[in-house]
Order: structure tokens, then C-alpha cells, then sequence
């Protein structure tokens, strides 16, 4: 073989290599930011929930003064979650942070849960203006978070999905990018699936 | 400045392509150099047959070798351009996110993050086109800022944490005004081609030095007896770097020189559209004082150069490379009484105190009815060239929004409630079926917020209803490709549930989907296609017919149609009867129209513009759809005011 045919392919496969490796490069970072600017979408959506909880509460407090134990869990419990919330924010993705902020949220939703259903013994409670204005707010802010939370969870999928998948996983690690992202999961998303338990006792 | 938006248009087409032959000339003379090469190595290693067919016969196989240099030669550079354009097909996002710019969420309550929005925002209504996503670039100190994108469709500005946080408000202004006149300008496209095909020489000298590397490396411990192979490898690489850099050195001198009068002419737009030269001057005179200037640190910074709002890398010694015209020129073209010398110790604006809007004064609180005539008539003018008066009017209106309807459209979430509850119909009747087909494609929650939003939005003013639009759609943008899905399916469904779906509506729908659908679905930037109106004359008649349909009635459709038509004399449009003027048929022309040269879509707009001005009354929702309809046809249109300047007819 003349020198030339072989200068000619390993110019071709050389700049070949190079073209798809500055492809798989510049898509994983794309990716990456991509999920983590929709993280930003859910840190806006929680932390106006986070707001609004202190004046439900405050609110609460005028008309059930005998349940300060349950008030006092939720102030708690969203202390905990404002705290798992700045951890995350600083690394989105990162499978301790998200973990985190999803114990505290799940525990924020149980505590928050036990308040409204006790809030129903309370009918001059339910019939404060304030309440149910502070109340209808929160629903809606879930809903925003569940939705921002989907299009996260689909950011991540994306993400993880093209790192494992075939050439990508060779470079993955070289470039930096060694760990899958974690998916943020809430606990009610998993209380919906469970079949309710029906006794006959 | 003298010229249009549509002669603006046209100029940057024109640029690439004088950008594009230059390059072609290049890339020939690259693929000489190298096949005239390759002929001197051979003739040089005394091996030579190609001459030799006068003496010892033709032998054609020997041509092979400079002929096949040339060649790989050629699919380098080609691929090494298509590979780097597809890359950037994504548009601002992809160049954003490759940059490592952070997205700025639009219902941010961070005060610096906000009044950068804000500004953007007031910005893009002022225009009339969407709002573009706004990026931040975080660890970046320096003052300098980015519009990237191939339309205003998918555009985004970006901002250095520094830009965000240094200036005054007015100062930022000036900054997003410059982005924007980019955007209007249409050199944007022009700055990701220039990226493109630059790329391709660049991409020459890499190999070349990654060739000449591998060869030297080798060279010393294998020694054949057939000659020796590496000295081929190490003159091969040596003649690409060389042709590399001297590619990328002259490819470097027309980018910089295309720049810099782009950014004269951006500057010059940025005080067009502000009415405020020391906005901007104030932002350049804050780079030149600060410490750290303009100067980026992410790495790929430098192949973005051109992009910035001022000199983003080191400009070479002298100034030839430079993408911007020096600090002082841009300065002093701005503010002639300049002493020269940059503030000493800039003071940190207290952003706080700078959020609220200002105090209103002008088009909404006039609360008048009807567009003056005039102002519809001389609007063709107007097209990509807002003033103050628009930002103001924009700014004003934003704040007159209701802040329920302002904090759900600038939410994802909320967004498409917002959307849906545009698209319902005030007959209770068919907004009941419309929310059954609402139903039946979309969660319950959605439902319920859009019933609760309803009420508000009906009350909002007509003239509102199009920007709202354009205030939701970075929102909308940050949907998944799934969630995106679902919420056109369901659009769709809405407005087939309404079976006469209201002219205004429509447009809203068409402008909405128009932009969003880029983000979403492939394709391609749309590109010129018609030179002259000839062989257009049913799409443009659809147009006209449909608007004189709209407007009048009985013999006036005729009249008002044919008044119109005289504005286009050499085309015999056809005035189409009713039946034929249906919405379908008017999106199908609309979109044949926006591939003709920007300056016959001038015609078009005009002609309509004569339209309904015609019967002497222009209803708001009739400038809206006419604002709509310019929109659609790649001309953004801003706010038609009562009682701004009007422009004078060239």
C-alpha cells in the first residue's frame, strides 16, 4: 500500500474520532444544563410554597390553639425541606441532595396532610377567608411543582439515558460526566400506585 | 438611519452571501494549494510519472495521489462546516447551554434576575417579537452580553453575572437594546454561518498539527527500507497547519471586519430604539473602568467572538482582528462630548429601588377605541425599528396586567392555562364544549386553573392579548418534549371544538404555535425562495381578500380590495369570493410569503395596511390581526400607538 492510502485513512478515522467526541462532549453538557436550568423551575415553585406555609400556619394558630404540637411539626418540617431545597440547588443531580430534599418534602406533605385533616374538626377554620384562599394557593403551587417536576424527571431521563447508551458510555467518564443523575420522586407519586387495603375485620 | 428594517434584512442576506462566495474562494484556493502541493512533493522525490507521458506514455494512475489530497482535502473542510452547523441547528438554546449559561427561570424573584427580565420583556413587546429566554452566565464578572438563535422564534440573550449586577437600569437597557437590534437585524443567522464555515479551516490546522505530531513521534524508531514514510506525514501535516492558519487568520480578518460594522450599526439601533444614547454609553463606559472589561474566561468563548456585546477576547496587536470597534470610538460615536476619560470608582446600583415600573403616560390610560389611521398606514415603516415611546407603552402594559395572570403566564404550568383561556369563546354555549374537549386532552388541574384564570383574562384589553402571547412563550419553552405533545394536541382540539373559530383567535393561535414549534419539532430556518410577487399573486390575492372580507360588506369588499390592489400595480391580484377565504388557505399563503425578500414582503404588508385603512376606522382587534399577520410573515411589529412620531415615507 502506497504511504498515501494510509496517511488518507488515518486522517479520515482520525478526524472522524474527533468530530464524534466533540459531538458526545458538547451534547452531554447540553444535557446537563438542560436538567439542571429545570431544577430552577422547581426551586422557584417550592420556595413559594415554602413562603406561603409560615402564613397558614399563622393563620391556623388563631383558631387551633389546642394542636400546637401539629403546627409546630409543620413549621419544622419546612424548615427541613428550605434546608434539603438549598442543597439541592447548589448541585442538581447529585443522588445524596435529591434524596434529601425528597425525605424532607415527603415529610412536609405528611405533616401538612394531618393539618388540613385536622383543620376539619375546626368549621370557623374552614370558613376563614384567608384559609381557604392560603389554602387553594398551596394546591395550586403542587401542581406546578408536580408539573416542573415532570419536565425535570424527563431532563434527567434524557440526560442519563444518552450517557449509558453505546459510544457515549465510553466517554462519559473521561469527560466528566460519571454518575447518572437522580430522578426527583416524591413519596405521593408512590402512595398513588399502592392498592388501598381493604379490610373485612 | 436611513435605511429600513427591511433594507437591514436584506443587507445581512447580502453580507452572507458575499461571506459565503469569500469562503468558497478560499476553500478553492485552500484545495489548490494543497493538490500544487502534493505535485511538487512527488516531482520533488524524483518518483515522478506525471509529467512523463511525452516520453515514456500517459500514465493516468499517478494523478491519483494530488488529486486525492485535494479531495480529502475539500470533504474536511465540507464536513468539518456541515458538522459544526448541525450542532448548532438547536439555535440560542444549544449555543447558550454549550456555553454553560444558566437559564433565568421568567418568574424569577431574585431583584437582580428580575429587572433583567423585566428589561427584556418590556424590550420584546416593544419589538413585538417573543420574549427570549434569558440566560445568565454566572461566574462570569465582566460586562458583556450575547443574542444567539437562527430567528426571533428561537432567540436568546445572554448576560454576564457582571452585566446583571454592575449597571443601572437604564445602562442594562441600552445593552438589551443592542442585543435586540441583532435580533431584528437578522445577524444572528449571520453570526452562526460565520461560526459554521470558519470552523471547517479551523478544523484543518488541528489535524495538521495532530498529523504532524503522530508522525514525529513515530518517525524515529521505525526506519523501512522502501524510503521512509513518516517525512510524507511530517510535510503533509506541515502544509495543513500552515493552510490552517492561514485560513483560519484571513477567515479570522472577514469575520472581524463583518462585525464591526455590525456592531456600529447595533449601537446606532440601541439609541433608535431607547431614545437614550447614554444608556448605552454608560454600559461601555463601565467596561472600559472595570477591571476585568469584557474579557470572558469560559473556553469557548473565542469561537462566539463576533457574538458579544463588546470585545469578548483579546483582539490581536493591532486591532484588525478585533470582532468590535474600539471601546472609544463606540463611545464617542455616542456621546461626541466624551472627555476620554472612564468613571473612576463606578458606584453599584441598588437594584431594589429600581424594579418598579415607572409612572404611566401613554396608550393604554388614553383608553381610545380605534388606531389612528395614519399611524396604521405609515406602520409598514415601523417594522423592526421600535422607539421608547413602544417600550414604554410595553412597559406600561405589562403593569397593567392583572399580577394573576402576569405570575401564571410566566410559568410553564400556568402558561398553557393562560393559552387556553385566550383561545375560549365568549358564547357560554360553545365555551362549554370547548372545555369538554379541554377535558378529555389535559390533566383536571390544568382545567381547573384555566376556569379559574378565564375571568381575568376576558378582561384584559384586546391589544394585550398578543403579547400575552409573547410573554408566555419562553415559559412554554421549557416544556419536555412530551409535555409539549399534550399541550398541542389539546390546543388543536380546542380550536376544532370552536367550528368558526374567530379571525383574532387564529392568529393568536398561529403566532403562538409559530414560535414554539421550532423549539419542539425539526426545522429547518425558513429561507428566501421568491425573488419577485409574479408568481404569487393568489397567496397575496387570499391575503388581501380575506382582510377585505373581514372589514366590509357588500360592494365596499370590492372597492376597499381594489384601493389596496393599486399599491401592488404590476400584479394582477384576484379577489377571491368568500368561500375561498378561509383560514386554512390564508396560513398556506402566509406561509409562501414569508420566503420572498424582505422587501416585497413590504409591498404586501403596505397593501394591507392601505386595506384596512380604508373604510377610515380601524377597530383595535383589527390592528392586532394585522399585527399578527405581519408577525407571521417574519415582520415583527411593534405596539401601533396613538400619538408617537410617525415616521416619514422613504
Amino acid at each position: 500500500m502506497s504511504p498515501w492510502i494510509i496517511l488518507a485513512i488515518i486522517v479520515g478515522i482520525g478526524f472522524l474520532l474527533l468530530l464524534y467526541g466533540v459531538g458526545i462532549f458538547n451534547h452531554l453538557v447540553a444535557l446537563r444544563n438542560r436538567f439542571q436550568n429545570a431544577f430552577s423551575q422547581i426551586e422557584v415553585q417550592l420556595k413559594r410554597r415554602y413562603d406561603l406555609i409560615p402564613n397558614l400556619v399563622e393563620v391556623a394558630k388563631g383558631y387551633m390553639s389546642h394542636e400546637k404540637g401539629t403546627l409546630e411539626a409543620v413549621i419544622n418540617a419546612r424548615n427541613q425541606a428550605v434546608g434539603g431545597l438549598q442543597k439541592a440547588a447548589a448541585s442538581p443531580g447529585d443522588p445524596k441532595a435529591m434524596q434529601e430534599l425528597a425525605a424532607a418534602e415527603t415529610a412536609l406533605g405528611g405533616t401538612l396532610g394531618r393539618l388540613f385533616a385536622l383543620s376539619e374538626a375546626y368549621p370557623d377554620l374552614k370558613a376563614n377567608q384567608n384559609m381557604a384562599q392560603l389554602t387553594e394557593e398551596l394546591t395550586s403551587t403542587e401542581n406546578r411543582v408536580a408539573f416542573a417536576r415532570q419536565a425535570y424527571n424527563d431532563a434527567v431521563t434524557a440526560y442519563n439515558t444518552y450517557r449509558q447508551s453505546f459510544p457515549p458510555v465510553f466517554f462519559a467518564n473521561m469527560f466528566g460526566h460519571s454518575r447518572d443523575a437522580e430522578l426527583l420522586e416524591f413519596a405521593d407519586s408512590e402512595a398513588i400506585a399502592e392498592a388501598p387495603k381493604v379490610s373485612f375485620e | 438611519m436611513s435605511t429600513n428594517f427591511y433594507q437591514r434584512q436584506s443587507d445581512a442576506r447580502r453580507t452572507t452571501k458575499w461571506l459565503v462566495v469569500v469562503f468558497i474562494l478560499a476553500v478553492i484556493a485552500i484545495v489548490a494549494t494543497v493538490f500544487l502541493a502534493t505535485i511538487g512533493l512527488i516531482e520533488a522525490s524524483g518518483k515522478s510519472q506525471l509529467f512523463a507521458h511525452s516520453a515514456a506514455g500517459y500514465s493516468p494512475r499517478a494523478w491519483n495521489i494530488p488529486l486525492g489530497a485535494g479531495g480529502i482535502t475539500l470533504a474536511l473542510i465540507a464536513s468539518g462546516t456541515l458538522f459544526k452547523l448541525a450542532q448548532l441547528r438547536g439555535g440560542g438554546t444549544t449555543v447558550a447551554e454549550n456555553l454553560g449559561a444558566q437559564r433565568v427561570p421568567q418568574n424569577t424573584t431574585d431583584p437582580v434576575e428580575r429587572r433583567l427580565v423585566n428589561v427584556v420583556e418590556e424590550m420584546a413587546l416593544a419589538s413585538g417579537v417573543p420574549v427570549p429566554p434569558v440566560y445568565l452566565l454566572k461566574n462570569e464578572n465582566a460586562i458583556n452580553a450575547f443574542a444567539a438563535g437562527y430567528s426571533p422564534s428561537d432567540a436568546v440573550v445572554a448576560v454576564t453575572q457582571g452585566t446583571a449586577e454592575q449597571l443601572t437600569r437604564d445602562q442594562l437597557q441600552g445593552v438589551v437594546a443592542h442585543e435586540f437590534s441583532h435580533i431584528l437585524n437578522g445577524d444572528m443567522r449571520l453570526n452562526i454561518r460565520m461560526i459554521g464555515v470558519l470552523h471547517g479551516i479551523l478544523l484543518m490546522g488541528l489535524i495538521g498539527r495532530m498529523i504532524f505530531r503522530i508522525a514525529a513521534h513515530g518517525g524515529g524508531n521505525r526506519r523501512s527500507s522502501k524510503g521512509d514514510p513518516t517525512i510524507y506525514f511530517l510535510v503533509v501535516g506541515l502544509v495543513l497547519i500552515v493552510i490552517g492558519s492561514l485560513g483560519t487568520f484571513f477567515g479570522g480578518l472577514i469575520k472581524a471586519a463583518v462585525s464591526r460594522q455590525r456592531e456600529f450599526l447595533a449601537d446606532a439601533s440601541a439609541v433608535q430604539f431607547t431614545r437614550n444614547p447614554e444608556g448605552i454609553a454608560g454600559a461601555l463606559k463601565r467596561i472600559g473602568a472595570f477591571a476585568s472589561g469584557s474579557r470572558l474566561k469560559n473556553a469557548h468563548a473565542a469561537e462566539l467572538s463576533h457574538m458579544y456585546f463588546s470585545q469578548g477576547v483579546w483582539e490581536g496587536f493591532t486591532g484588525l482582528m478585533a470582532t468590535h470597534p474600539p471601546l472609544e470610538k463606540r463611545i464617542l460615536a455616542l456621546d461626541p462630548q466624551w472627555d476620554g476619560k472612564y468613571p473612576a470608582l463606578p458606584e453599584i446600583p441598588d437594584v431594589v429601588t429600581e424594579l418598579s415600573t415607572p409612572a404611566g403616560m401613554v396608550g393604554l390610560a388614553a383608553g381610545a377605541d380605534e388606531v389612528p389611521l395614519e399611524v396604521v398606514r405609515r406602520s409598514p415603516e415601523q417594522v423592526g425599528a421600535p422607539t421608547e415611546i413602544h417600550r414604554e407603552y410595553a412597559a406600561e402594559l405589562i403593569a397593567s396586567l392583572p399580577p394573576v395572570i402576569l405570575d401564571t403566564v410566566r410559568e410553564p404550568y400556568g402558561a398553557r392555562a393562560v393559552m387556553f383561556s385566550l383561545l375560549l369563546d365568549s358564547n357560554p354555549e360553545i365555551a362549554e364544549q370547548q372545555y369538554a374537549s379541554l377535558s378529555e386532552n389535559i390533566s383536571s388541574d390544568v382545567v381547573d386553573l384555566t376556569k379559574k384564570i378565564e375571568p381575568s383574562v376576558r378582561t384584559i384589553d384586546p391589544r394585550a392579548r398578543l403579547p400575552l402571547v409573547d410573554l408566555s412563550l419562553p415559559a412554554l419553552r421549557t416544556m419536555t418534549s412530551e409535555q409539549y405533545r399534550n399541550f398541542s394536541r389539546a390546543f388543536a382540539k380546542l380550536v376544532e371544538a370552536d367550528q368558526r373559530i374567530a379571525a383574532f383567535e387564529w392568529m393568536l393561535h398561529s403566532v403562538l404555535l409559530r414560535h414554539l414549534r421550532p423549539q419542539f419539532e425539526p426545522s429547518r430556518p425558513p429561507r428566501v425562495a421568491y425573488y419577485s410577487l409574479a408568481r404569487l399573486e393568489k397567496e397575496v390575492g387570499t391575503i388581501l381578500s380575506t382582510l377585505a372580507n373581514l372589514d366590509n360588506t357588500g360592494k365596499r369588499i370590492e372597492t376597499s380590495f381594489r384601493h389596496a390592489a393599486k399599491l401592488l400595480p404590476d400584479l394582477s391580484i384576484p379577489l377571491l369570493p368568500v368561500s375561498e377565504c378561509t383560514l386554512p388557505a390564508l396560513q398556506r399563503a402566509l406561509e409562501t410569503l414569508r420566503t420572498v425578500t424582505p422587501k416585497h414582503r413590504y409591498r404586501i404588508i403596505e397593501a394591507a395596511a392601505e386595506l384596512i385603512c380604508y373604510d377610515r376606522d380601524v377597530s383595535i382587534k383589527e390592528a392586532e390581526l394585522f399585527r399578527g399577520i405581519c408577525d407571521l410573515l417574519d415582520c415583527p411589529m411593534p405596539p401601533l400607538l396613538p400619538g408617537q412620531p410617525i415616521t416619514a415615507r422613504q
